[in-house]
């Protein structure tokens, strides 16, 4: 089985606000789903979603969905990103 | 006349270099990791370079130019090592951090060491300038090389029109640095004329990618929650 890179709570962060970006169509956020595509363990799961609540990057009224500050930040972490997957450089 | 054109070849390549930091930056503050501080420090490096060699163009009669131009050699040969260990360090794990940090503060430690011999000459005595040079240009086009490898190779591995235009750009600057070394080695003045454009030209095209990626068409949000490929690909 081959071993998944380490990843920081940067790309974390990041993997799971575009999630919740991508699960936002539906009428509720269903956290199993959420924790299978980021691949994080569901306690862990919860403590990340209850800092991204803390840094206002979403909210949980009525449902889990992003707020204008989150969707900024994965707009500006994807360009970063794009800068430096055009740059040449791995980021892992 | 001549010299006025290159002192303007000399500040626009400053002035591209200084532009291209504010972006070069970026990597580093969002990610925080060290292994990146030498993609905006390899800019500013370069730019100063350019300075140097305006400024030496501009005072060419003045005593003090030897210095400036000793001062551009070494500071051109460190932003290409700060380039070329940025793209060394980017492959590699975050378990190897203590490798970046020695790495980074050996290079700046060996740069003030440099600097303070510059302006210690007749102490150490330093070899012609001349010489001394063209061993540089020679350092200059490997690091650029390397550089110019790595991006082609990371290009090569996930082909998009979109990374193509950086290995372009390094490659255009290794061949500056080669037209330069013509220069010193033969006195050919097209060659010297050809590393001026050669070098603006790819000072240019970073400009253009930092434009298509800051300026260029907005980011659409991923569609399926997808972060990027390589995300995709540990799911």
């Amino acid at each position: 089985m081959r071993r998944l890179p380490r990843r920081d709570k940067l790309k974390i962060y990041g993997d799971l606000l575009s999630i919740l970006y991508g699960e936002a169509k539906a009428e509720k956020v269903v956290l199993t789903r959420v924790q299978l595509k980021t691949n994080v363990p569901f306690d862990r799961l919860k403590v990340y979603l209850t800092e991204l609540k803390e840094l206002g990057l979403v909210v949980d009224e009525p449902s889990l969905k992003l707020t204008e500050k989150g969707k900024q930040y994965i707009k500006e972490y994807q360009t970063v990103l794009d800068f430096m997957k055009r740059m040449g450089l791995t980021y892992k | 006349m001549e010299n006025a054109a290159l002192i303007l070849a000399e500040i626009v390549s400053a002035v591209l270099c200084f532009i291209l930091l504010k972006y070069m930056i970026t990597p580093y503050r969002v990610t925080r990791e060290a292994r990146y501080i030498g993609l905006p420090l390899g800019f500013a490096f370069l730019g100063a370079s350019y300075l140097f060699m305006g400024f030496a163009y501009y005072f060419e009669k003045y005593l003090f130019v030897e210095e400036i131009k000793w001062l551009q050699l070494f500071t051109q040969a460190y932003a290409l090592a700060f380039l070329a260990t940025t793209y060394f360090f980017s492959k590699s794990s975050k378990t190897k951090s203590i490798m970046w940090n020695i790495t980074y503060a050996g290079l700046v430690l060996v740069a003030i060491i440099s600097y303070l011999i510059v302006f210690e000459p007749p102490m150490l005595g330093l070899p012609s300038y001349k010489t001394v040079d063209e061993y540089f240009r020679i350092f200059n086009i490997l690091c650029l090389s390397y550089i110019f490898i790595h991006t082609l190779r990371s290009h090569l591995s996930k082909p998009d029109s979109k990374t193509l235009w950086i290995p372009l750009s390094y490659l255009l600057l290794a061949f500056g640095q080669y037209s330069s070394l013509i220069w010193s080695l033969e006195t050919v003045f097209v060659a010297n004329v050809g590393a001026h454009i050669l070098r603006i030209a790819g000072l240019l095209l970073f400009v253009f990618v930092v434009y298509q990626t800051f300026f260029g068409s907005k980011q659409a949000f991923p569609k399926e929650g997808i972060w990027d490929e390589e995300a995709s690909a540990q799911r």
